[in-house]
Formats: C-alpha cells, structure tokens, sequence
C-alpha cells in the first residue's frame, strides 16, 4: 500500500524576516509516512521544522520538490490536513462545543450528525462538563485538549502537531502525551508531531525524525518498537527500548545543536 | 413610608449601581458643584442674565415640559442621533472591515480616510449648507461623516490585531475566504465595533448639538441658541444640561454594557 504522506526532494528557502536575506531552511527532504503512523519530528532550533510543517499544512508555498498526502499533490491548506499549533489556536468568541464542530459547521454537516460527533470527540480528551465554556475560563491543557478535540473532530486524513505540549507545565504536558497516546490508538489517525523534546518525540514516536541544524536535512530516521498500549510514563521510564532509543536521538540531536554553536 | 430605611438601602443601591464607582462620593461632588453653583449666582448682581441658580433652571424646565417645547426639542435631537449615527455605523463598519481585510483596498483609501477625518463635521456644514439647505438634510449628512471616521479606523486597527494563528487555524479546516470574514475577522472585531460605534456615537452627538445651531432645526442645539438670543440664560443652562445628562444615560446603560460584554464573554482583556 502506498504511504500516506509523501515528500520528495522537498527544498526551501525564504526571504528573513529582517535583513531580506535568503534563508536556506530545507534541503532535499525525503520521507514517507504510512497510514496509521504516529511519526514525530526533532531536531535543533532553527532546523526548518516548522517550516516544514507549515508546507504540509499548505500555508507555505513550495517550489522545489513535491508533497503529496493520497497521491494528490498539496497545494495551499485543506481540511484533509488538520493542524494543531503550538499556541492553542482556538477561537476565543467561541464555546468549546462549538470550537470542536467548526470544522464540521464550515463543511455544512447536519446540525444533527454535528451534535453527535462533537459529543464523541468531547468525550475523547475529557471535556464533558465545559462544553458551554469559553476558552479564557480553561486552563492551558484544557485548551490543548480542545485544539486536538478541533482538528480531530473534521476527520483529517492527516493531523499535523506543531509542538502542540511546548507551552504547558510540566505535569499537564505529561498527561497530555499519554492522552494523545490513548488517542492515537483510539482514533488509528496518521500524525506527524513536531517537537523540540527529546522525551516526547521517543515517547510519542512510531519513528522519530531527526533534522539537521539549518539547512534542515532528515538526518536519521529512528524506529521505536513499544507497542501503543505499553507506552506510560511509569513504565517508560524503566523501559530498556524506550531508554535506548531516547539515548540515540539525543546523541544525534546533541551532534547537531553543536554545529548549530560551532558556525 | 418613603423615607424607610428599606426605600433608602434601595436608593444606595440605584446609586452604586448607576455610578459604578462610590456613590457617595459621587453624590458629594454633585451637591458641591451645585453649592457652589447656587452661591456664585446669588452673588451677582443679575443671575438671570449671568448664572441662574440651579432652582431656576429647575423652574424653567417645568415651564418648558408644560408647554411642551422640552419633549419635543428633545425627541427631535435624538431622532437625529439614531438615524444619522445608525447610517454612519452601518457604512463605517463595512467600509473598516474591507480596508482591515484587503490590504491594496487599505492603501488606496487610508490617505483619503486621514485627510477627511482632520476636516471637522463643523468645518464641512457650509459646503452642506450651500448644496442642501438649512435642511434635516444637512444635519443628517453631517452627523453621518462625523460618525463615520472614528467607527472606520477603529474598525479597521480591529481587523488588523486579530492573530494570525486564528486565520490560519480555521483556514486548516477548510474554511473559505468567505467564511474566515465571518468566523474570523468579523467577530474578531467586535470588541473594536462596540468600542468605535461608542466613540462615534460620541461624537455623532456633538455634532447634532451643532449642526442644529446652525442649521437652525428645532432640537436642544436650537434652543439653547435662540434662548441665548432672548436672553433666557436659564433654559440656556438647561439644554446644556440635558445634553450632557442624555450622554450620560445613554453610554452608561446602552453603549457601554455593550462594549464591556463582547470584551470580558470572551476573555479578550486579561483583568
């Protein structure tokens, strides 16, 4: 069967922001995920990998190589391709409830099966009892809970995590990996999670991507082989795979974030 | 009894409600204001040219309402008010929100919006006055262009300050062009159009002060003028009062719940 998602020879340079000079963020991006796949991508500040997401998510013009999710060629954004940003990017005007059906309001499903999907999807990440609440009387892990409820909730062929824990504390952020854990189980969605945390990406990963320092180039690819319903933290923690495969995407990182420092 | 202590707890209550700060305190300074008020006038030599006291003013509006000239000057004003600032609102608005979402629209029509917004609603009255008259007409037209400025830029600042992470959001979930103005930038702005529709409701009633005098249309602008010209200072007074009370209700029970409650339901100002 063929993969889900497709990058191929993917480069990408952009214009700073400030000096106008150009920026070499991608070079030469190859890599595949399969359906069903939890694959997470790490790698140094700067290594291109929120440029890289913002392409998949078609808010970011490419012109060298070709992205394609299906076979289809991705041109601008879509709602096969769900996005989770790093700042909980849900609408402040509007409830939780009706933040999780936007997708399916904008779509035009039936109040009816709308109703219905949301409740399930409410139910999924815990938010029974705040369906009627504004996102300002939530707190930080509640409103991540909501942006994931979001993107889910419009069944995207693909659910793109753009460092979505990085602004939570340190305890809701681990509650919130075991959840989208249970999720991902629970839902079988393809995801590809961005993450500047070592823990997270061997925890959460099927594979776990690892970028170069700027130019971003997929550097090495780390297969992690915990079955879904293993993966806790208490159990991780001892856990030999688990242990190893964090130590070897550490080591790589690590590699990398000195040549960031030595240039 | 009226004076119980029941009927007197309430009227704290009416106070601290309507004052929103310390009643009490706010009672001081009015009773003050119109000590002070009384005492300068008894000591003129001729009050009812000069000051009339706060009694006499008083007196005069009885006279006023009984001939029935106060309700109707009055119902006139505001009528005024209503149309012309609901007609500036509802072309400010759109007009804002289209400079706030197109930015080449922005840079054709900005100079032109900041030109005209230096030219007062007074500045602009005898060009109105030659083409229209002195009409209901002119009046109309002069509170609309004065209402029209504050809601448009307010409007427009508005659009600009909403996150980028929303539009990009509901773009990712397949939102159009279309429904990202009405699920986005539109209630995006609303605490910006509860804020700007308040300053230029402001404003629009200024100008219908104004534009009356001129204009020379019965209203409260018009009776204070010609009041002035009989010399009856005390209804002077009175017009002058009316309209700052008027302002006063209106903003306090109207405009500004409606500004605070778009804000605070969605937890825009952090407090």
């Amino acid at each position: 069967m063929p993969a889900k998602l497709v990058v191929q020879d993917l480069t990408h340079h952009y214009p700073d922001e400030y000096t106008g000079e150009s920026v070499h963020a991608l070079e030469k991006i190859n890599l595949k995920v399969e359906e069903g796949e939890l694959v997470t991508v790490v790698g140094p500040s700067g290594c291109g990998k929120s440029t890289l997401l913002n392409i998949l998510a078609g808010l970011l013009p490419y012109r060298e190589g070709l992205v394609t999710v299906d076979g289809v060629k991705i041109e601008g954004p879509g709602s096969d391709r769900g996005v989770v940003f790093q700042e909980h990017a849900i609408l402040p005007w509007r409830s939780v409830s009706k933040n999780i059906g936007h997708g399916l309001e904008l779509k035009g499903t039936p109040v009816q099966q709308r109703k219905t999907r949301v409740a399930a999807f409410i139910k999924l990440v815990g938010l029974e009892g705040f369906e009627d609440k504004y996102p300002h009387e939530l707190s930080g892990g509640m409103k991540q809970r909501c942006a994931v409820a979001r993107t889910l909730c419009a069944d995207p062929v693909v659910m793109l995590m753009d460092e979505p824990f990085a602004a939570v504390d340190a305890q809701t952020r681990i509650t919130l990996q075991e959840e989208l854990n249970r999720i991902a189980i629970a839902t079988k969605k393809t995801i590809i999670f961005i993450t500047h945390a070592v823990d997270e990406a061997a925890f959460l990963g099927d594979r776990c991507f690892v970028f170069s320092a700027r130019p971003g180039r997929l550097k090495a690819i780390v297969d992690i082989n915990i079955a879904r319903d293993k993966r806790i933290w208490s159990e991780m923690n001892v856990d030999k795979e688990f242990l190893s495969s964090r130590d070897e995407i550490l080591r790589l990182v690590r590699e990398e974030v000195n040549v960031a420092i030595e240039e | 009894m009226l004076l119980s202590r029941n009927n007197l707890n309430r009227f704290l209550a009416f106070w601290r409600h309507f004052s929103g700060a310390n009643a009490i305190n706010l009672t001081l300074v009015i009773f003050g204001i119109l000590l002070v008020w009384t005492l300068i006038s008894h000591a003129l030599e001729n009050p009812d040219r000069y000051l009339p006291s706060p009694i006499a003013v008083a007196l005069s509006s009885f006279d006023m309402v009984y001939e029935g000239l106060l309700p109707s000057y009055f119902g006139d004003t505001i009528a005024r008010l209503i149309v012309g600032s609901i007609f500036g609102l509802a072309l400010g608005i759109p007009f804002g929100l289209m400079l706030g979402i197109n930015r080449t629209v922005a840079d054709m029509f900005y100079p032109i919006m900041n030109f005209f917004q230096s030219i007062s609603g007074i500045a602009i009255f005898p060009i109105i006055v030659v083409w229209f008259g002195n009409s209901d007409k002119t009046i109309f037209i002069v509170i609309l262009y004065t209402s029209f400025f504050p809601i448009a830029f307010t409007v427009l600042s508005g659009v600009r300050e909403i996150p980028m992470k929303y539009i990009h959001a509901v773009r990712t979930l397949g939102g159009s062009r279309f429904q990202i103005v009405r699920d986005v930038l539109l209630p995006g702005s609303l605490p910006h159009i509860a804020t700007g529709s308040r300053l230029s409701i402001g404003f629009a009633w200024r100008a219908v002060i104004a534009g009356e005098m001129l204009a020379g249309r019965e209203g409260l602008g018009w009776m204070i003028f010609t009041a002035q010209d009989v010399d009856r200072t005390s209804e002077v007074i009175l017009g002058m009062l009316l309209i700052g009370l008027s302002w006063i209700i209106l903003d306090h029970y109207l405009l500004r719940p409606f500004e605070s409650d778009t804000i605070e339901r969605w937890g825009l100002v952090q407090r």
